[in-house]
Protein backbone atom coordinates (compact mmCIF):
# COMPACT_ATOMS: atom_id res chain seq x y z
CA UNK A 1 0.00 0.00 0.00
CA UNK A 2 1.72 3.15 -1.11
CA UNK A 3 0.67 6.74 -0.98
CA UNK A 4 -3.00 5.87 -0.87
CA UNK A 5 -5.06 8.47 0.91
CA UNK A 6 -7.90 7.45 3.13
CA UNK A 7 -10.78 6.32 0.98
CA UNK A 8 -14.11 7.31 2.39
CA UNK A 9 -17.46 5.77 1.91
CA UNK A 10 -20.20 7.70 3.57
CA UNK A 11 -23.70 6.30 3.78
CA UNK A 12 -26.85 7.69 5.23
CA UNK A 13 -29.94 5.88 6.35
CA UNK A 14 -31.19 3.24 4.05
CA UNK A 15 -28.03 2.61 2.12
CA UNK A 16 -25.96 -0.29 3.28
CA UNK A 17 -22.34 0.67 3.00
CA UNK A 18 -21.01 -2.70 4.02
CA UNK A 19 -19.18 -4.68 1.42
CA UNK A 20 -21.19 -7.39 -0.15
CA UNK A 21 -19.66 -10.32 -1.92
CA UNK A 22 -20.88 -11.20 -5.36
CA UNK A 23 -18.36 -13.77 -6.35
CA UNK A 24 -18.18 -16.70 -8.69
CA UNK A 25 -18.53 -19.27 -7.24
CA UNK A 26 -20.88 -17.80 -4.69
CA UNK A 27 -19.77 -19.95 -1.81
CA UNK A 28 -20.66 -17.62 0.93
CA UNK A 29 -21.88 -14.11 1.30
CA UNK A 30 -23.68 -11.96 3.75
CA UNK A 31 -26.92 -10.20 3.59
CA UNK A 32 -26.46 -6.58 4.51
CA UNK A 33 -29.72 -5.21 5.73
CA UNK A 34 -30.65 -1.59 5.39
CA UNK A 35 -31.65 0.39 8.44
CA UNK A 36 -35.03 -0.08 9.98
CA UNK A 37 -36.53 2.94 8.31
CA UNK A 38 -35.46 2.02 4.83
CA UNK A 39 -37.87 0.58 2.36
CA UNK A 40 -35.23 -1.26 0.39
CA UNK A 41 -34.07 -4.72 1.24
CA UNK A 42 -32.27 -7.39 -0.67
CA UNK A 43 -34.09 -10.55 -1.53
CA UNK A 44 -31.72 -13.46 -1.20
CA UNK A 45 -31.54 -16.02 -3.94
CA UNK A 46 -29.76 -19.31 -3.48
CA UNK A 47 -27.04 -20.99 -5.37
CA UNK A 48 -25.47 -24.28 -4.43
CA UNK A 49 -21.84 -25.17 -4.28
CA UNK A 50 -21.17 -28.80 -5.04
CA UNK A 51 -19.04 -30.44 -2.43
CA UNK A 52 -19.74 -33.64 -0.55
CA UNK A 53 -22.74 -32.20 1.24
CA UNK A 54 -23.89 -28.98 -0.31
CA UNK A 55 -25.88 -26.79 2.02
CA UNK A 56 -27.57 -23.89 0.32
CA UNK A 57 -25.68 -20.68 -0.05
CA UNK A 58 -27.25 -17.33 -0.11
CA UNK A 59 -26.09 -14.89 -2.69
CA UNK A 60 -26.68 -11.27 -2.03
CA UNK A 61 -28.11 -8.93 -4.51
CA UNK A 62 -27.66 -5.41 -3.32
CA UNK A 63 -30.44 -2.92 -4.01
CA UNK A 64 -29.62 -2.47 -7.64
CA UNK A 65 -29.41 0.91 -9.18
CA UNK A 66 -26.95 -0.27 -11.74
CA UNK A 67 -25.74 -3.48 -13.29
CA UNK A 68 -24.95 -6.22 -10.81
CA UNK A 69 -22.74 -9.17 -11.51
CA UNK A 70 -24.50 -12.51 -11.77
CA UNK A 71 -23.44 -15.48 -9.75
CA UNK A 72 -23.44 -18.95 -11.22
CA UNK A 73 -23.19 -22.29 -9.49
CA UNK A 74 -20.13 -24.34 -10.18
CA UNK A 75 -19.26 -27.95 -9.56
CA UNK A 76 -15.60 -27.37 -8.89
CA UNK A 77 -14.12 -25.49 -5.98
CA UNK A 78 -11.79 -23.72 -8.36
CA UNK A 79 -13.07 -21.26 -10.83
CA UNK A 80 -11.23 -19.14 -13.23
CA UNK A 81 -12.98 -15.93 -14.00
CA UNK A 82 -12.01 -13.52 -16.65
CA UNK A 83 -11.72 -10.22 -14.89
CA UNK A 84 -13.77 -7.57 -16.57
CA UNK A 85 -11.86 -4.67 -18.07
CA UNK A 86 -12.02 -1.37 -16.26
CA UNK A 87 -15.20 0.18 -17.52
CA UNK A 88 -17.55 2.86 -16.40
CA UNK A 89 -21.26 2.84 -17.03
CA UNK A 90 -23.94 5.36 -16.26
CA UNK A 91 -27.55 4.49 -15.67
CA UNK A 92 -30.45 6.84 -15.69
CA UNK A 93 -30.63 7.13 -11.91
CA UNK A 94 -27.26 8.88 -11.96
CA UNK A 95 -25.35 6.01 -10.40
CA UNK A 96 -22.08 5.33 -12.14
CA UNK A 97 -20.24 2.05 -11.88
CA UNK A 98 -16.63 1.18 -12.41
CA UNK A 99 -14.72 -2.02 -12.05
CA UNK A 100 -11.12 -1.91 -11.02
CA UNK A 101 -8.38 -4.03 -12.53
CA UNK A 102 -7.78 -7.50 -11.15
CA UNK A 103 -5.13 -7.58 -8.48
CA UNK A 104 -3.48 -10.09 -6.23
CA UNK A 105 -5.17 -10.18 -2.85
CA UNK A 106 -2.94 -12.79 -1.17
CA UNK A 107 -5.33 -15.65 -1.80
CA UNK A 108 -5.65 -15.12 -5.52
CA UNK A 109 -6.92 -12.48 -7.85
CA UNK A 110 -9.88 -10.23 -7.42
CA UNK A 111 -11.33 -7.13 -8.93
CA UNK A 112 -13.59 -4.67 -7.23
CA UNK A 113 -16.72 -3.00 -8.48
CA UNK A 114 -17.76 0.34 -7.07
CA UNK A 115 -20.95 2.30 -7.58
CA UNK A 116 -21.02 6.01 -7.09
CA UNK A 117 -23.84 8.52 -6.97
CA UNK A 118 -22.40 11.98 -7.33
CA UNK A 119 -19.33 11.78 -5.14
CA UNK A 120 -20.81 9.28 -2.76
CA UNK A 121 -19.95 5.63 -3.00
CA UNK A 122 -23.12 3.64 -2.66
CA UNK A 123 -21.83 0.15 -3.12
CA UNK A 124 -18.61 -1.77 -3.27
CA UNK A 125 -18.50 -5.39 -4.25
CA UNK A 126 -16.18 -8.05 -5.56
CA UNK A 127 -16.62 -8.13 -9.33
CA UNK A 128 -14.58 -11.20 -9.97
CA UNK A 129 -12.53 -13.51 -7.81
CA UNK A 130 -10.21 -16.40 -8.44
CA UNK A 131 -8.68 -18.06 -5.42
CA UNK A 132 -6.37 -20.20 -7.53
CA UNK A 133 -7.74 -23.47 -6.27
CA UNK A 134 -4.58 -24.14 -4.31
CA UNK A 135 -4.63 -27.18 -2.06
CA UNK A 136 -4.98 -25.34 1.20
CA UNK A 137 -7.81 -23.20 -0.05
CA UNK A 138 -9.64 -26.22 -1.46
CA UNK A 139 -9.31 -28.30 1.69
CA UNK A 140 -10.48 -25.48 3.87
CA UNK A 141 -13.35 -24.87 1.51
CA UNK A 142 -14.49 -28.46 1.74
CA UNK A 143 -14.30 -28.69 5.50
CA UNK A 144 -15.02 -25.24 6.72
CA UNK A 145 -17.50 -23.93 4.24
CA UNK A 146 -20.41 -26.28 4.93
CA UNK A 147 -20.24 -25.60 8.66
CA UNK A 148 -19.71 -21.90 8.19
CA UNK A 149 -22.45 -21.68 5.63
CA UNK A 150 -24.81 -23.21 8.13
CA UNK A 151 -23.75 -20.75 10.75
CA UNK A 152 -24.05 -17.87 8.38
CA UNK A 153 -27.46 -19.00 7.26
CA UNK A 154 -28.51 -18.67 10.87
CA UNK A 155 -26.63 -15.47 11.16
CA UNK A 156 -28.33 -13.99 8.15
CA UNK A 157 -31.61 -14.32 9.88
CA UNK A 158 -29.80 -12.85 12.87
CA UNK A 159 -28.66 -9.87 10.91
CA UNK A 160 -24.93 -9.13 10.82
CA UNK A 161 -24.13 -5.51 10.30
CA UNK A 162 -20.39 -5.55 9.76
CA UNK A 163 -17.32 -7.73 9.27
CA UNK A 164 -13.98 -7.52 11.01
CA UNK A 165 -10.87 -9.00 9.43
CA UNK A 166 -9.06 -10.09 6.35
CA UNK A 167 -10.64 -8.97 3.14
CA UNK A 168 -11.15 -5.41 4.26
CA UNK A 169 -7.49 -4.76 4.65
CA UNK A 170 -6.21 -6.49 1.59
CA UNK A 171 -3.86 -4.25 -0.27
CA UNK A 172 -5.02 -5.85 -3.48
CA UNK A 173 -8.61 -4.99 -2.75
CA UNK A 174 -7.70 -1.41 -1.98
CA UNK A 175 -5.62 -1.12 -5.15
CA UNK A 176 -8.45 -2.31 -7.34
CA UNK A 177 -10.92 -0.09 -5.53
CA UNK A 178 -8.66 2.94 -5.87
CA UNK A 179 -8.34 2.36 -9.60
CA UNK A 180 -12.06 2.03 -9.99
CA UNK A 181 -12.52 5.26 -8.08
CA UNK A 182 -10.01 7.13 -10.23
CA UNK A 183 -11.85 5.98 -13.29
CA UNK A 184 -14.89 7.71 -11.85
CA UNK A 185 -12.87 10.86 -11.28
CA UNK A 186 -12.79 10.57 -7.49
CA UNK B 1 -2.52 5.01 4.75
CA UNK B 2 -4.59 3.14 2.21
CA UNK B 3 -7.35 2.49 4.70
CA UNK B 4 -10.85 1.87 3.42
CA UNK B 5 -13.51 3.17 5.79
CA UNK B 6 -17.25 2.64 5.80
CA UNK B 7 -19.71 4.63 7.86
CA UNK B 8 -23.21 3.36 8.51
CA UNK B 9 -25.89 5.23 10.37
CA UNK B 10 -29.00 3.48 11.58
CA UNK B 11 -31.12 6.53 11.98
CA UNK B 12 -34.38 5.15 13.31
CA UNK B 13 -36.83 8.04 13.23
CA UNK B 14 -34.18 10.74 13.03
CA UNK B 15 -34.86 12.56 9.80
CA UNK B 16 -32.69 15.65 9.80
CA UNK B 17 -30.81 14.63 6.69
CA UNK B 18 -28.61 17.67 6.50
CA UNK B 19 -27.49 17.17 10.07
CA UNK B 20 -26.64 13.55 9.32
CA UNK B 21 -24.72 14.60 6.22
CA UNK B 22 -22.70 17.16 8.13
CA UNK B 23 -22.03 14.63 10.89
CA UNK B 24 -20.62 12.22 8.36
CA UNK B 25 -18.49 14.98 6.89
CA UNK B 26 -17.22 15.81 10.37
CA UNK B 27 -16.37 12.15 10.96
CA UNK B 28 -14.54 11.99 7.63
CA UNK B 29 -12.63 15.18 8.48
CA UNK B 30 -11.44 13.58 11.73
CA UNK B 31 -10.17 10.56 9.80
CA UNK B 32 -8.38 12.71 7.24
CA UNK B 33 -6.88 14.77 10.03
CA UNK B 34 -5.49 11.62 11.64
CA UNK B 35 -4.02 10.61 8.30
CA UNK B 36 -2.37 14.00 7.89
CA UNK B 37 -0.73 13.72 11.30
CA UNK B 38 0.15 10.04 11.48
CA UNK B 39 0.61 8.65 8.02
CA UNK B 40 4.01 7.06 7.65
CA UNK B 41 3.42 7.21 3.90
CA UNK B 42 3.38 11.02 3.99
CA UNK B 43 6.97 12.15 4.37
CA UNK B 44 5.98 15.50 5.87
CA UNK B 45 3.45 14.24 8.39
CA UNK B 46 4.50 15.15 11.93
CA UNK B 47 4.93 11.48 12.73
CA UNK B 48 7.21 10.89 9.75
CA UNK B 49 9.31 13.86 10.78
CA UNK B 50 9.51 12.56 14.34
CA UNK B 51 10.55 9.13 13.09
CA UNK B 52 13.48 10.52 11.17
CA UNK B 53 14.48 12.88 13.95
CA UNK B 54 13.44 16.13 12.27
CA UNK B 55 10.86 16.95 14.90
CA UNK B 56 10.64 16.53 18.63
CA UNK B 57 7.42 15.13 20.10
CA UNK B 58 7.27 18.11 22.45
CA UNK B 59 7.26 20.50 19.47
CA UNK B 60 4.73 18.47 17.50
CA UNK B 61 0.96 19.04 17.49
CA UNK B 62 -0.59 17.97 20.79
CA UNK B 63 -2.51 15.19 19.14
CA UNK B 64 0.71 13.31 18.51
CA UNK B 65 1.59 13.30 22.19
CA UNK B 66 -1.94 12.25 23.04
CA UNK B 67 -1.69 9.17 20.83
CA UNK B 68 1.79 8.28 22.06
CA UNK B 69 0.48 8.50 25.61
CA UNK B 70 -2.24 6.01 24.68
CA UNK B 71 0.51 3.81 23.26
CA UNK B 72 2.32 3.89 26.59
CA UNK B 73 -0.82 2.67 28.30
CA UNK B 74 -1.34 -0.01 25.66
CA UNK B 75 2.25 -1.14 26.00
CA UNK B 76 1.74 -1.51 29.73
CA UNK B 77 -1.54 -3.39 29.40
CA UNK B 78 -0.13 -5.69 26.75
CA UNK B 79 2.98 -6.34 28.87
CA UNK B 80 5.16 -5.08 26.09
CA UNK B 81 3.72 -7.18 23.28
CA UNK B 82 2.47 -3.97 21.71
CA UNK B 83 5.47 -1.69 21.61
CA UNK B 84 5.60 1.12 19.05
CA UNK B 85 9.07 2.08 20.28
CA UNK B 86 10.54 -1.34 19.50
CA UNK B 87 9.87 -1.01 15.78
CA UNK B 88 12.70 -0.36 13.40
CA UNK B 89 12.58 3.02 11.70
CA UNK B 90 11.34 4.98 14.70
CA UNK B 91 8.26 5.05 16.87
CA UNK B 92 5.28 3.65 14.99
CA UNK B 93 1.84 3.87 16.59
CA UNK B 94 0.10 2.47 13.50
CA UNK B 95 -1.25 -0.51 15.44
CA UNK B 96 -3.29 1.87 17.60
CA UNK B 97 -3.88 4.98 15.48
CA UNK B 98 -6.40 3.49 13.07
CA UNK B 99 -8.69 2.39 15.88
CA UNK B 100 -8.14 5.56 17.83
CA UNK B 101 -9.06 7.70 14.82
CA UNK B 102 -12.18 5.68 14.04
CA UNK B 103 -13.31 5.92 17.65
CA UNK B 104 -12.91 9.71 17.58
CA UNK B 105 -14.74 9.94 14.27
CA UNK B 106 -17.61 7.92 15.70
CA UNK B 107 -18.19 10.61 18.31
CA UNK B 108 -19.14 13.02 15.51
CA UNK B 109 -22.06 10.76 14.71
CA UNK B 110 -23.69 10.75 18.11
CA UNK B 111 -27.20 12.15 18.09
CA UNK B 112 -29.78 11.51 20.73
CA UNK B 113 -32.40 9.75 18.73
CA UNK B 114 -30.53 7.67 16.20
CA UNK B 115 -30.53 3.96 16.82
CA UNK B 116 -26.87 3.37 16.14
CA UNK B 117 -23.81 3.99 14.01
CA UNK B 118 -20.83 1.94 12.86
CA UNK B 119 -17.49 3.03 11.53
CA UNK B 120 -15.50 0.20 9.98
CA UNK B 121 -11.90 1.22 9.29
CA UNK B 122 -10.38 -1.62 7.32
CA UNK B 123 -11.83 -4.23 9.62
CA UNK B 124 -11.51 -2.32 12.90
CA UNK B 125 -14.98 -1.36 14.00
CA UNK B 126 -16.26 1.29 16.39
CA UNK B 127 -19.96 1.46 17.11
CA UNK B 128 -22.64 2.67 19.46
CA UNK B 129 -26.24 1.59 19.75
CA UNK B 130 -27.53 -1.02 17.37
CA UNK B 131 -29.48 -1.63 14.17
CA UNK B 132 -32.66 -0.85 16.07
CA UNK B 133 -33.24 0.73 19.44
CA UNK B 134 -33.35 -2.55 21.35
CA UNK B 135 -30.55 -4.49 19.64
CA UNK B 136 -26.76 -4.49 19.64
CA UNK B 137 -24.63 -4.71 16.54
CA UNK B 138 -23.50 -8.14 15.44
CA UNK B 139 -20.11 -8.38 13.78
CA UNK B 140 -18.80 -11.25 11.70
CA UNK B 141 -15.14 -12.18 12.11
CA UNK B 142 -13.63 -13.10 8.76
CA UNK B 143 -11.85 -16.42 8.53
CA UNK B 144 -8.16 -15.69 7.95
CA UNK B 145 -7.83 -18.72 5.68
CA UNK B 146 -10.79 -17.83 3.53
CA UNK B 147 -11.85 -14.21 3.64
CA UNK B 148 -15.19 -15.02 2.07
CA UNK B 149 -16.10 -17.10 5.11
CA UNK B 150 -16.83 -16.18 8.67
CA UNK B 151 -15.03 -17.77 11.56
CA UNK B 152 -17.63 -16.61 14.06
CA UNK B 153 -20.05 -13.84 14.92
CA UNK B 154 -19.82 -11.60 17.95
CA UNK B 155 -22.03 -9.10 19.67
CA UNK B 156 -20.13 -5.83 19.71
CA UNK B 157 -19.58 -4.05 23.05
CA UNK B 158 -18.55 -1.00 21.06
CA UNK B 159 -15.16 -1.85 19.61
CA UNK B 160 -14.06 -4.84 17.56
CA UNK B 161 -10.52 -4.97 16.19
CA UNK B 162 -8.91 -7.75 14.18
CA UNK B 163 -5.29 -8.12 13.17
CA UNK B 164 -4.15 -10.78 10.79
CA UNK B 165 -0.87 -12.32 9.79
CA UNK B 166 -1.43 -10.92 6.31
CA UNK B 167 -0.39 -7.60 7.85
CA UNK B 168 2.96 -9.06 8.83
CA UNK B 169 5.80 -6.84 7.66
CA UNK B 170 3.66 -3.75 8.03
CA UNK B 171 3.51 -3.18 11.75
CA UNK B 172 3.33 -6.62 13.34
CA UNK B 173 6.70 -6.49 15.01
CA UNK B 174 7.56 -8.96 17.76
CA UNK B 175 9.58 -7.05 20.37
CA UNK B 176 10.70 -10.28 22.02
CA UNK B 177 12.31 -11.62 18.89
CA UNK B 178 13.11 -8.28 17.30
CA UNK B 179 11.53 -9.13 13.99
CA UNK B 180 8.22 -9.06 12.13
CA UNK B 181 6.46 -12.20 13.20
CA UNK B 182 3.05 -13.53 14.13
CA UNK B 183 2.13 -16.63 16.08
CA UNK B 184 -1.43 -17.02 14.87
CA UNK B 185 -3.32 -16.28 11.69
CA UNK B 186 -5.71 -13.78 13.21
CA UNK B 187 -6.42 -12.07 16.53
CA UNK B 188 -9.59 -10.23 17.48
CA UNK B 189 -10.12 -8.04 20.52
CA UNK B 190 -13.43 -6.55 21.64
CA UNK B 191 -13.97 -3.91 24.30
CA UNK B 192 -15.24 -0.42 25.00
CA UNK B 193 -12.70 1.58 22.99
CA UNK B 194 -11.21 0.92 19.59
CA UNK B 195 -7.73 2.45 19.96
CA UNK B 196 -6.88 0.08 22.80
CA UNK B 197 -8.69 -2.82 21.12
CA UNK B 198 -6.62 -2.16 17.99
CA UNK B 199 -3.35 -2.16 19.95
CA UNK B 200 -4.32 -5.30 21.85
CA UNK B 201 -5.34 -7.09 18.64
CA UNK B 202 -1.93 -6.23 17.23
CA UNK B 203 -0.31 -7.67 20.36
CA UNK B 204 -2.58 -10.71 20.18
CA UNK B 205 -1.67 -11.76 16.66
CA UNK B 206 2.01 -11.29 17.46
CA UNK B 207 2.01 -13.12 20.79
CA UNK B 208 -0.82 -15.61 20.34
CA UNK B 209 -1.88 -17.65 23.36
CA UNK B 210 0.46 -15.82 25.69
CA UNK B 211 -1.35 -12.54 24.98
CA UNK B 212 -4.71 -14.30 25.18
CA UNK B 213 -3.77 -15.12 28.79
CA UNK B 214 -3.14 -11.44 29.44
CA UNK B 215 -6.55 -10.60 27.99
CA UNK B 216 -8.16 -13.27 30.15
CA UNK B 217 -6.95 -11.34 33.17
CA UNK B 218 -8.32 -8.03 31.86
CA UNK B 219 -11.86 -7.15 32.84
CA UNK B 220 -13.14 -5.13 29.95
CA UNK B 221 -11.35 -6.50 26.89
CA UNK B 222 -11.84 -9.97 25.47
CA UNK B 223 -9.90 -11.77 22.79
CA UNK B 224 -9.98 -14.52 20.21
CA UNK B 225 -7.18 -16.13 18.25
CA UNK B 226 -7.49 -18.20 15.11
CA UNK B 227 -4.53 -20.39 14.26
CA UNK B 228 -3.39 -21.60 10.86
CA UNK B 229 -5.62 -24.68 11.12
CA UNK B 230 -8.65 -22.51 11.69
CA UNK B 231 -9.00 -23.42 15.36
CA UNK B 232 -10.65 -20.73 17.45
CA UNK B 233 -9.56 -20.03 21.01
CA UNK B 234 -11.09 -17.23 23.04
CA UNK B 235 -11.09 -15.67 26.47
CA UNK B 236 -13.86 -16.77 28.80
CA UNK B 237 -15.96 -13.68 28.25
CA UNK B 238 -15.49 -13.36 24.51
CA UNK B 239 -18.97 -12.42 23.27
CA UNK B 240 -19.34 -15.05 20.61
CA UNK B 241 -22.85 -15.51 19.35
CA UNK B 242 -22.21 -18.31 16.87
Amino acid sequence: MKRAPLVMMGTVAGLAGVLSFNSTPAKLSLESLASSSSSTSSAPSTTTTASSSPPPTTATTTPATGPTPTTTPTTAPTTTTTPPPVTTTTVSSGVRTAVGPSVDYNFGILSVQVKVSGTKITNVSIAAINDGGNFRSVSIDQQAIPLLEQEVMQAQSGNIQSISGASYTSAGFIQSLQSALSKLGL
Amino acid sequence: MGTVVTIDIYRGDFDDHSLLESSIEAAIAILHDADQHFSTWKSESPLSRIRRGDLDVDDAPAIIGEVLQQCVVARTFSEGWFDPWAMPGGVDPTGLVKGWAAQRALEALRHDTIDGAIINAAGDIASFGGPTANRRFRVGIASPANPRSLACIVESPGAVATSGSYERGQHLFDPRQGLFSTRVASGTVVGPELGMADALATALVIGGAEVLDILERMDNFEGLIIDDDGTLLGTTGFPIIQ
